[in-house]
């Protein structure tokens, strides 16, 4: 027994054993504790409300949605326009981001001096206020009846940009993106057979052919292949409507994202060894080879931690959305809580819905650094 | 600690005087109004025009307000003790469930819901909301009809959204919903045409247009979409705190039909015209020995804030710069649809 306690690694393990009993004692006490209060003030009544229709809509959704729909549909749809947003953004951003940092690295200074410029304004301006500021600009536009017209078939007014677009299903949609998925992976077998050219117009080509099947065929004689939009009383019939909310707080997401990506990438760039791009050179690689082929698949490897933690606030910066009215998943609960009452039940549904959305964002991002990361190396 | 006692010798000399029955307790949230001698009611985060409004002076003013000077005046004798806390929309439920503040009086629409879900109880409605549709002139609509196809704005998660797509569902008219959080961004849209009509409260309405850069550019269409009751909240089981507040609506009801008023409120105890007045002002006792106050709680009310007629010429009639009329919210006598209980 003696011995035992004078184990080092028994006393490690019990002591170990004991906080992490004491830390679960704790939580569980807390939770039921918490309960018995919320129980006993009548605060709680449980998820059952999640099958009751809301009475209410948004105007912005996906998916189909109306005052029919579920709490649990009316989440699903707030979710879902949380990541249209949210992930639009990521791209956008690193894209700009991109361009930035190669900017701001380059031997060139008009493009440092706008690079820097950039980053520096969009970097130290509150996303609150830049947000707020592209949706004041969007709707403050003339309204639908003295709209700016292109050429009729294209609108741009208080209410959004209106295009024209190709009249297909969802169904149609759904085989588009199928095809889509097919062509990538027919476009990697191939590899052997064709070269690079070769193979990007062929499929582009199967994809229009596939595009263009589906617009003639299958639907009735009177639809029109392409959804023209036109002024009809307050609003423009058909076409697409890109509705100010969602521009206004993508555009604001994407400015102020690409300028912590620009610096993140920029940190990234300048981290591979000086020595490598010489190599490269020395190799008769020209500029943009060394960039494509040497540098930034370094510079990706060095940044990726710090990218993941930069695309996981971008996703919790969608949440401002809800000073311009656009219904994401906060939005949504926040409106769910007040016209359904269960503030706590629908308070953990945020919560978990972040943690779900920001875990896979992270995860992804783990699993890329795992792939990515030089090999041979800890 | 010496009110507890004072308490306690008042009850006593109730009970050794024969009062007995319906002798309020001094437990739950009234009991706690009385210990903190102050009442903690519902502000707003920002300004609920005619409501719950802060002015130049940084006073609280509006309709709900003097609701909450009424009833810290029936319980401590004075409109001052009262703590006004801000709370949204969305907050008040949990706020009271929390006991940060003691009741909600903030025209907060008798709902099924809220009633049964939610473990609150309301009032008798003190205030009856007619909802309305506020468009632009230059849009040339007389009827909501006119408005199909249109940007309706809305504040996320009133009653509104659902009284909206009420409407408009059951006329098969289609529509689209924009809601905002808070009135100020709701405000901006309207202001800018982002939105063609905005559904909301008649109040609310009047105050947004008045409030308006070019009122004259807008109007408010004649089509009633619904009618929301309005009632004072109280945690469940608060029945003492409820019978208080019943009576507090109802006495500045009473006072309005037998016109007393502020300025003469004083004359008519001196001289009532009539026994329920002459009860009503604490002359005979009664009234507030049974709900659990001192028996010149009526009296001091009116004499703090005026009867209901006042009230509302003040904060949102034609005394304000809103002129709302009173429309429903008349007493029965003159085409409205209030009216007081019996005071016997």
């Amino acid at each position: 027994m003696s011995a035992l306690i004078r184990s080092r690694s028994f006393r490690r393990g019990a002591f170990q054993i004991g906080f992490l009993a004491l830390l679960i004692a704790l939580i569980v006490a807390a939770a039921l504790v918490g309960r018995a209060n919320i129980l006993s003030q009548g605060m709680a009544t449980g998820f059952g409300f999640l099958e009751q229709t809301t009475g209410w809509t948004v105007g912005f959704s996906v998916i189909d949605v109306g005052p029919r729909s579920t709490y649990a549909h009316m989440l699903f749809v707030g979710i879902l326009n949380t990541l249209a947003v949210g992930l639009l953004t990521l791209v956008l951003a690193s894209l700009l981001g991109l361009v930035l940092a190669l900017m701001r690295v380059s031997t060139n200074t008009p493009m440092q001096i706008v690079g820097g410029t950039y980053i520096e304004l969009f970097r130290n301006v509150p996303l609150i206020l830049q947000v707020l500021f592209w949706y004041a600009l969007l709707t403050h536009t003339p309204s639908p009846r003295n709209a700016i017209s292109f050429v009729d078939v294209a609108f741009f007014s208080n209410r959004g940009l209106t295009l024209p677009v190709p009249a297909l299903s969802g169904l149609d949609v759904l085989i588009l993106v199928a095809g889509l998925v097919v062509l990538a992976f027919a476009f990697r077998g191939l590899s052997k057979s064709f070269d690079l050219r070769q193979r990007i117009l062929g499929a582009i080509a199967a994809f229009a052919a596939l595009f263009l099947v589906l617009l003639l065929t299958g639907r009735a004689p009177e639809m029109p292949l392409i959804s023209v939009p036109a002024l009809k009383g307050l609003r423009f019939d058909g076409g697409f409507t890109l509705k100010p909310e969602f521009t206004a707080l993508l555009i604001g997401l994407v400015l102020f994202g690409a300028s912590y990506i620009g610096e993140i990438t920029r940190g990234g760039l300048l981290s591979v060894d000086k020595g490598k791009l010489e190599a490269g050179a020395a190799l008769g690689f020209n500029s943009s080879q060394i960039n494509r082929f040497i540098r930034i698949p370094l510079a990706f490897r060095a940044m990726l931690p710090a990218l993941a933690n930069q695309y996981v606030w971008l996703m919790k910066g969608t949440t401002v959305g809800i000073v311009i009215g656009y219904p994401d998943y906060f939005a949504v609960v926040s409106t769910s809580i007040n016209q359904s009452g269960q503030t706590l039940e629908l308070l953990a549904l945020l919560m978990i819905g972040f943690v779900i959305i920001n875990y896979s964002i992270g995860f992804a991002m783990n699993v890329l650094n795992d792939r990515l990361k030089l090999k041979g190396r800890s | 600690m010496t009110s507890k006692i004072g308490r306690m010798i008042a009850a006593t000399a109730v009970v050794l005087t024969g009062a007995t029955g319906a002798m309020a307790q001094d437990e739950g949230v009234l009991g706690a109004i009385k210990d903190r001698d102050s009442l903690l009611c519902t502000g707003h985060n920002g300004s609920y025009l005619g409501f719950a409004e802060v002015d130049a002076q940084g006073a609280w003013q509006g309709f709900d307000i003097e609701m909450c000077k009424a009833l810290a005046t029936a319980i401590t004798g004075s409109p001052d003790k009262l703590q006004i806390i801000p709370v949204s929309w969305a907050q008040r439920f949990p706020a009271i469930q929390s006991g940060d503040i003691d009741v909600i009086i903030k025209v907060t629409g008798w709902t099924m819901t809220r009633d049964t879900e939610l473990g609150l109880q309301y009032s008798r409605p003190y205030f009856v909301g007619p909802f309305y549709t506020m468009t632009r002139k230059e849009l040339g609509a007389s009827s909501i009809e006119d408005l199909a196809g249109g940007v309706f704005c809305a504040q996320a998660g009133t009653t509104v959204e659902r009284i909206l797509v009420d409407y408009m569902d059951s006329r098969g008219l289609e529509y689209e919903v924009l809601a905002f959080e808070k009135p100020e961004e709701l405000r901006g849209a309207i202001y800018n045409e982002r939105c063609d009509a905005v559904p909301g409260f008649g109040p609310f309405l009047s105050a947004t247009r008045v409030e308006a850069p070019d009122p004259d550019a807008f109007i408010i269409l004649e089509d009633v979409m619904a009618l929301e009751p309005e009632g004072i909240v109280v945690r469940e089981g608060e029945e003492a705190l409820l019978d208080v507040i019943n009576w507090m609506v109802s006495v500045l009801l009473l006072a309005e039909q037998e016109g007393i008023t502020q300025a003469n409120v004083d004359d008519m105890r001196a001289n009532p015209p009539s026994a329920t007045i002459e009860r009503m002002l604490g002359v005979t006792p009664g009234v507030g020995d049974r709900l659990g106050l001192s028996n010149d709680w009526a009296y001091n009310m009116i004499k703090a804030v005026g009867n209901y007629g006042e009230i509302y010429d003040r904060t949102v009639g034609d005394g304000s710069r809103y002129q709302l009329p009173r429309g429903l919210n008349n007493l029965w006598n003159n085409g409205g649809v209030l009216y007081p209980l019996v005071l016997d």
